[in-house]
C-alpha cells in the first residue's frame, strides 16, 4: 500500500512541476548546487532540500529529536526538534523543514531553550514517573533528553481533579511488551511498521489525548522484525518481553558480535552479565543489516542456555550416553579415530566457525581421509563450488539497492534472510524495483509478478520463450537471486545451470561489471566451508567413523549407518547428539572468537562475550587436542595461529569486514551448458513458507523457549477472525 | 477556628495515607471488542444502490488518491447500517484497498463516526456556553425523562440515542439538538416532547427554529438594516 | 667511551643503605631475627592461629635461613627493612591471619603451559 500511492502520485507531480521547470530553466538562473546556511554563526554549505536537523549534524550540531529517525519517514509531531530560525516568527520544527539559503539558525538560543522545555514539560505531563520500574530506564531518550532540556519543575500538578493519563497496553505477541500509558505518540513504531516491514498492523487510534497507538483490534504483529520496534521506541513503551526486568543497561557488559543464524551475518552486540548472554541488540552496518535485526536472531538467545551439550559423554555398553572426563573423552575419540584406518567422514554443521572447519580438515586429511562433507548440498556437477562465484550472493547486500529488477527462484527472503528482504524492500518503496517470483507464492511484504512454480518457466526464460523475458533483458541491473535450498532437489543443478545461462543472456545488455546470478545461502557456516574446500554433502559414503561437526541435518541423522561410529561435535543436544557414540561439547556462536563467512562472501568475526558453559571447549581446540591424542598434532596452539592457517589456505577469510567478490560467471556458465537444456517439472518448494516456519531453523532457535512461544502466537493468531493471510 | 481547620485539613493531607490520581475517563473506547453486534460473523456488504454511489465518488478522486474517499465510504456505510461495525470498515478497506489499520486510523478520528449501535435517531444536544446560557439543561433532563435513558445511551428498542455535543454551530438559536441530519432549533421543553411525539408517530417534524423566527434574525423584528436593500452602484462615482 | 663510563660506574662505592660493613648488617639481622623471634608468643597470643610456637620458630629459621646465601651488605639491608616491615604489620595487626599463613602454604604447582594442559584444565581464555 505504501508504495502505490507514492507511485501513481508520481505522473501528478510531474504534470503540474514540468511546466514551471521549463520556465525557470529557459529565464531564471539554475538554482545554486549548494546553499550556505549558518548553525549557531557556523557557515555549512549543504544539498538543497536538506532538513533544518541534517544540516546542524553536518555542523557537529545534535538537536534532540524523538519522532525524527533517519531510515524512517519524516513525521514531525513530537516538536522536540524545535529550533529557532532568524526572522521567523515562530520556532521551526527542524526534522521538517528543509533549509533555505541563508538562514541563520540557532540552536541554543533562549527561545530555542525554551521551547523544548515547553514540549519536554507537555511531555511529562502525561508520562508516568515510573523510571525506577520501566526497562528502557538507563537507555531512555526520554530520560536523557529531560535530563539535558527539560525543566526541574513541572507545572502540571493537578493530578488530583483532572486525573493522568492512562492507556490500556497492548498485546502484540510474546517479543515485544507494551506499557502504553509510557507512549508519546512519536509513531516510529507505526512508520517502521508500515515503510521497512511492510506489515500495516500499528496505528494511531483516536484523537487528542485519547490518541493511543496500537491495532485497534486484538492482533498480534505478525512480523520477522518486529524486535525493531524495541529499539525504536524512544521510551519505554515498547520492550523486550523475554528481557522485562532482566538487566540494566548500565550493568551489562556489550561485547561485539556476529549473528550466525541466517547467513546474512547482521552484526550483532552481545550484552552480558555475570556470564549470561542477557540480550542482543543490532550494531551498525551500512552493507548488511543497516540498523535492523530479525526476531530469531534477536530473540533466541535463551536458546543458548537450555539443551547444552556442558560435559563430554561417552557412549557405556550399555549403549547409554554417560558424562566422562576429557581425557577419556579425548582417548575414545582417538581410539575411534585410529581404528577406523583413514576411513573418516567429517560433516561440518550450518553454524560451525572457520577455525573449526579447518581444523577437521587438517586432522582429517593427516589421517589419511579426504572426506570432508557440508550439511548443506551444492550441486558438484559442471564447475561445482570450483568458482566462488557460483555459491555466494555476488551483488551485495547492499549492492541490491541499485537493482532494478529482482528475479527470485525458489527463495523466500522475507524468511531466509530477513535483512535482504527489507532491503529488496526499501529498493522496492523507494526505486520503484520490481520483483518477479518463480516458486511458491509467498507473503515478500512487497508486490511482485507472479511467474509460477514450476521450474520450467526457468527454463522457458534461459531460452527466451517466456513473456517475462522481455522485461528482464531490458533490465540494467537485473538481479537473480537462487535459493539455496533447491540443491537439495536432485535437479538442483539444471536449476543452477539455467540461472547462469539466463543470466549470462541478460548480461548482454546489462551494464558493465554488474553480477548477476547470486545464490542466497541458508546457513552461516557454508561459504566459509565451502571456500575452505569441503565438499557439499549430497550423497554421504559409509565409513568407519563418522565427525558430525555441529551437523544436525535431519538426512544425516535421520538413520544411524550400521557399524559406524558417531562422534559429535557440537553446542547442542539435537538430532545429532542424539545418535552420537561421542559426544564432545563445543561452543555457541557467543562462546567463541570465530570467523564466518556470510552469503555474499564477507569474512567476519564473533568474539567471546561469555565462557562456554561447563566442560565446553572452542571448537577448534578439541580438534587440536584430539590430533594431540591420534598422534598427529596439528601445528598450532594458539588462535592466531590457526588464523594463519586459515590465511593460507583462503586469505579473504582473515580479512574481516571486507567483502571479496568472486568473477567466474562465465565460465561457470560454459562448464554447465550441456546441463541447461535439461526439463525438470516437479514445482519449486520452499521451507519456510509461513511466519511460524520462520522462528526455529537451526539447533539454537529450537532450543530457544521465545522462538516456540512466537509459534504458538503465530498459530493462535491464525485462528483468529482477524488473521488475514496476505500470500 | 477557620486556620484550625486549615491545619487539620494541611495534616491529613500531609499524612501518610495511601494516595492516588484521579481517573481520567472517556466514554468512548479507542479499541475494539467483539460484541453481539459488533463482530466479523456480522457481514456488511454496501446495497446495489450504495455501490453505485461508490463508483460516483471514487471517480471524483484521481488515480493515486482514492483513499481519499474513505471518509465518504464510511460515512455510506454508517448510513446505510445506521453505525459503523467492525466489518464495514473492513469492506471500506477492501474497496480502497488499504491496510484495515489506516481505515480504524480515520474511524476512531472522526467522533461523528459511531462505533457503536446507535439508535434510528441521534439525538445530539448541544451543551456548550451559549446553550446551555439559554437553557439546554432543561432540554436534557426533558429528553431523559421522555425517553428514559441518560446520556451516551441507547433506548432498550434501538430507536433513540442521546448524547451531549459539544458547539453545533447554532448558538445564535440557542438551545438546539440535531436529530440526525436535521437541526432544531430555540428550543423549549415542549417543542422536545412535541418533536419526540412527532417522531415516535412516524410524522416528521419540521426542522429549524420551533420559535416565530425563520432564521436567526432577532426576536421582536429587525433593528437595523430595515430599509431596502441599496442597488448597484450605490454612492459609486459617476464616472465609473 | 661508553665502557670506560660503564667501569666507572661499577667501581664506583655505592651509598650504604643502613650499614657500613658486613658486621653491622650480620649484627641488624640477628636483631631482627631475636625480635620476631620474641614476637612470636605474642603473635599467637593475639591471633588463632592453627600453627604452634615450634612450628613458627622453624619457619622463622627457614625464612631468614632462605637469604643466606646473600653477600651483598645493600641487599641484605633492604630484606632487613623489608623484614622490619612485615614485622610492623604483624605487630600492628594489619597484617591478618590469612597473609601470616601464606608463609605456612606448600608450594604452589606451576600453571600449565603446554596446549593439552591448557585445554583440561579450561585456563585460558582463547
Amino acid at each position: 500500500m505504501f508504495r502505490t500511492t507514492l507511485q501513481r502520485t508520481v505522473p501528478c507531480i510531474r504534470l503540474v512541476v514540468a511546466p514551471g521547470q521549463f520556465r525557470l530553466n529557459s529565464n531564471a538562473p539554475a538554482p545554486p548546487s549548494k546553499l550556505e546556511v549558518f548553525i549557531d554563526d557556523k557557515k555549512v554549505l549543504v544539498d538543497p532540500g536538506t532538513t533544518v536537523l541534517q544540516a546542524a549534524a553536518l555542523a557537529g550540531v545534535e538537536i534532540p529529536r524523538f519522532c525524527y529517525h533517519e531510515r524512517l519517514a519524516v513525521a514531525g509531531n513530537c516538536r522536540m526538534c524545535l529550533v529557532e530560525v532568524e526572522r521567523s516568527p515562530k520556532p521551526v520544527a527542524a526534522c521538517a523543514m528543509p533549509v533555505m539559503n541563508g538562514w541563520k539558525i540557532k540552536t541554543n538560543s533562549e527561545l530555542t531553550r525554551k521551547a523544548r522545555e515547553g514540549v519536554m514539560e507537555f511531555l511529562l505531563m502525561n508520562h508516568p514517573l515510573d523510571c525506577p520500574i520501566c526497562d528502557q530506564g538507563g537507555e531512555c531518550d526520554l530520560q536523557d533528553q529531560s535530563m539535558a532540556f527539560g525543566s526541574d519543575r513541572s507545572r502540571f500538578v493537578d493530578i488530583d481533579y483532572s486525573g493522568k493519563r492512562a492507556v490500556e497496553d497492548k498485546d502484540i505477541g510474546p517479543l515485544v511488551k507494551t506499557i502504553m500509558t509510557r507512549c508519546i505518540h512519536c509513531t516510529r513504531c507505526i512508520r517502521f511498521a508500515s515503510e521497512v516491514a511492510g506489515v500495516d498492523d500499528l496505528g494511531t487510534t483516536g484523537r487528542g489525548s485519547d490518541m493511543q497507538v496500537g491495532t485497534y483490534i486484538e492482533k498480534m504483529f505478525l512480523s520477522e522484525l518486529s524486535g525493531n520496534v524495541i529499539d525504536l521506541c524512544p521510551v519505554g513503551a515498547l520492550t523486550s518481553k523475554p528481557y522485562s526486568f532482566s538487566a540494566r543497561p548500565w550493568e551489562t557488559r556489550k561485547t561485539d558480535s556476529v549473528d550466525v543464524l541466517d547467513a546474512l551475518g547482521s552484526n550483532i552486540v552481545v550484552s552480558t552479565r555475570a556470564g549470561d548472554v542477557m540480550r542482543i541488540l543490532p550494531r551498525l552496518n551500512e552493507d548488511i543489516n543497516e540498523e535492523w535485526l530479525s526476531d530469531k536472531s534477536r530473540f533466541s538467545y535463551d536458546g543458548l542456555k537450555r539443551q547444552r551439550l556442558i560435559t563430554p559423554l561417552v557412549k557405556d555398553n550399555k549403549g547409554n550416553l554417560v558424562p566422562v572426563e576429557w581425557e577419556d573423552a579425548l582417548v575414545a575419540t582417538s581410539r575411534a579415530l585410529i581404528n577406523a584406518n583413514g576411513n573418516i567422514v567429517g560433516v561440518s554443521g550450518g553454524l560451525s566457525d572457520a577455525e573449526s572447519m579447518i581444523a577437521l580438515k587438517d586432522l582429517l586429511n593427516r589421517l589419511g581421509s579426504e572426506q570432508l562433507y557440508t550439511e548443506e548440498p551444492f550441486p558438484m556437477t559442471g564447475s561445482g563450488t570450483d568458482f566462488r562465484s557460483s555459491y555466494i550472493l555476488n551483488s551485495s547486500i547492499s549492492g541490491l539497492e541499485q537493482a532494478d529488477l529482482v528475479l527470485l527462484i525458489g527463495t523466500n527472503p522475507r524468511y531466509e534472510a530477513p535483512l535482504l528482504n527489507t532491503r529488496i524492500r526499501k529498493s522496492y518503496v523507494h526505486n520503484d524495483l520490481e520483483i518477479a517470483l518463480l516458486g511458491p507464492k509467498v507473503d515478500l511484504s512487497y508486490d511482485y509478478e507472479y511467474l509460477g512454480e514450476s521450474p520450467a518457466i526457468l527454463k522457458d526464460l534461459a531460452e527466451k520463450r517466456h513473456a517475462f523475458y522481455a522485461k528482464l533483458s531490458k533490465a540494467k541491473r537485473p538481479v537473480i537471486i537462487l535459493g539455496a535450498q533447491q540443491f537439495e532437489r536432485e535437479d538442483g543443478a539444471i536449476l543452477l545451470a539455467q540461472a547462469q545461462q539466463l543470466s549470462q543472456e541478460l548480461n548482454k545488455n546489462a551494464d558493465k561489471g554488474w553480477k548477476i546470478l547470486n545464490v542466497l545461502q541458508q546457513v552461516a557456516g557454508q561459504v566459509a566451508a565451502l571456500d575452505l574446500g569441503y565438499k557439499p554433502y549430497n550423497n554421504l559414503p559409509a565409513a568407519k567413523v563418522l565427525y558430525l561437526l555441529g551437523a544436525d541435518n535431519e538426512s544425516l541423522t535421520k538413520c544411524k549407518p550400521a557399524g559406524t561410529t558417531v562422534i559429535y561435535q557440537g553446542h547442542h543436544g539435537d538430532a545429532g547428539a542424539a545418535i552420537a557414540d561421542i559426544v564432545l561439547p563445543g561452543a555457541a556462536y557467543t562462546e567463541k572468537q570465530a570467523t564466518y563467512v556470510n552469503t555474499e562472501g564477507r569474512a567476519q568475526q564473533t568474539l567471546m562475550a561469555v565462557q562456554p558453559p561447563g566442560m565446553a571447549r572452542s571448537d577448534w581446540k578439541i580438534i587440536r587436542a584430539i590430533s594431540e591424542f591420534v598422534g598427529v598434532k596439528l601445528p598450532y596452539d594458539t588462535l592466531n595461529e590457526v588464523r594463519d592457517r586459515l590465511t593460507d589456505v583462503c586469505p579473504s577469510m582473515t580479512r574481516y569486514g571486507d567483502l571479496e567478490p568472486a568473477n567466474y560467471l562465465v565460465q561457470a556458465s560454459d562448464l554447465a551448458k550441456d546441463l541447461s537444456s535439461q526439463t525438470v517439472s516437479t514445482p519449486l518448494n520452499v521451507k519456510q513458507i509461513t511466519l511460524e516456519d520462520f522462528y526455529m531453523t537451526d539447533s539454537i532457535s529450537r532450543s530457544s523457549p521465545t522462538m516456540a512461544k512466537c509459534i504458538q502466537a503465530v498459530r493462535k493468531q491464525k485462528e483468529s477472525k482477524y488473521y488475514e493471510s496476505r500470500a | 477556628m477557620l486556620s484550625l481547620n486549615k491545619i487539620a485539613k494541611c495534616l491529613l493531607s500531609n499524612s501518610r495515607t495511601f494516595q492516588t490520581s484521579a481517573v481520567l475517563k472517556h466514554d468512548t473506547m479507542f479499541n475494539h471488542r467483539d460484541t453481539k453486534e459488533d463482530n466479523l460473523d456480522i457481514k456488511f456488504e454496501f446495497s446495489d444502490e450504495n455501490k453505485k454511489r461508490i463508483d460516483a465518488i471514487l471517480a471524483i478522486y484521481p488515480e493515486g488518491h482514492k483513499r481519499a474517499a474513505m471518509i465518504p465510504l464510511l460515512d455510506l456505510a454508517q448510513r446505510q447500517h445506521g453505525w459503523l461495525p467492525i466489518s464495514a470498515m473492513h469492506k471500506v478497506a477492501d474497496v480502497l484497498d488499504l491496510p484495515k489499520m489506516r481505515v480504524y486510523e480515520v474511524a476512531t478520528f472522526y467522533t461523528m463516526f459511531m462505533r457503536k449501535p446507535t439508535g434510528k435517531y441521534h439525538l445530539q444536544v448541544c451543551t456548550t456556553t451559549p446553550c446551555w446560557l439559554r437553557g439546554s439543561d432543561d432540554v436534557i433532563s426533558c429528553l431523559k425523562k421522555k425517553l428514559d435513558i441518560g446520556v451516551g445511551e441507547t433506548s432498550k428498542d434501538g430507536q433513540w440515542t442521546l448524547s451531549e455535543v459539544e458547539c453545533l454551530g447554532a448558538c445564535v438559536n440557542a438551545p438546539m439538538m440535531q436529530v440526525n441530519d436535521d437541526y432544531f432549533e430555540d428550543l423549549t421543553t415542549k417543542d422536545v416532547e412535541s418533536i419526540i411525539d412527532d417522531l415516535k408517530n412516524g410524522k416528521t417534524p419540521t426542522p429549524g427554529p420551533r420559535s416565530s423566527r425563520y432564521a436567526s434574525e432577532p426576536m421582536d423584528g429587525l433593528t437595523s438594516l430595515k430599509e431596502e436593500p441599496y442597488g448597484p452602484g450605490f454612492k459609486v462615482r459617476p464616472d465609473l | 667511551m661508553a665502557a670506560r663510563e660503564a667501569s666507572k660506574c661499577a667501581t664506583k662505592i655505592v651509598r650504604p643503605l643502613l650499614s657500613s660493613d658486613k658486621s653491622e648488617a650480620k649484627k641488624r639481622v640477628l636483631n631482627l631475627y631475636k625480635t620476631y623471634y620474641r614476637q612470636i608468643p605474642l603473635m599467637l597470643f593475639d591471633r588463632h592461629l592453627p600453627v604452634s610456637k615450634e612450628e613458627c620458630q622453624i619457619k622463622l629459621k627457614e625464612e631468614f635461613l632462605k637469604n643466606k646465601h646473600i653477600t651483598d651488605v645493600r641487599v641484605i639491608d633492604m630484606l632487613v627493612i623489608k623484614g622490619q616491615m612485615l614485622l610492623q604489620e604483624i605487630v600492628t595487626k594489619w597484617a591478618q591471619d590469612c597473609h601470616i599463613m601464606t608463609l605456612f602454604k606448600d608450594t604452589v604447582e606451576p600453571k600449565p603451559n603446554d596446549f593439552l594442559s591448557k585445554f583440561v584444565n579450561n585456563n585460558d581464555s582463547q
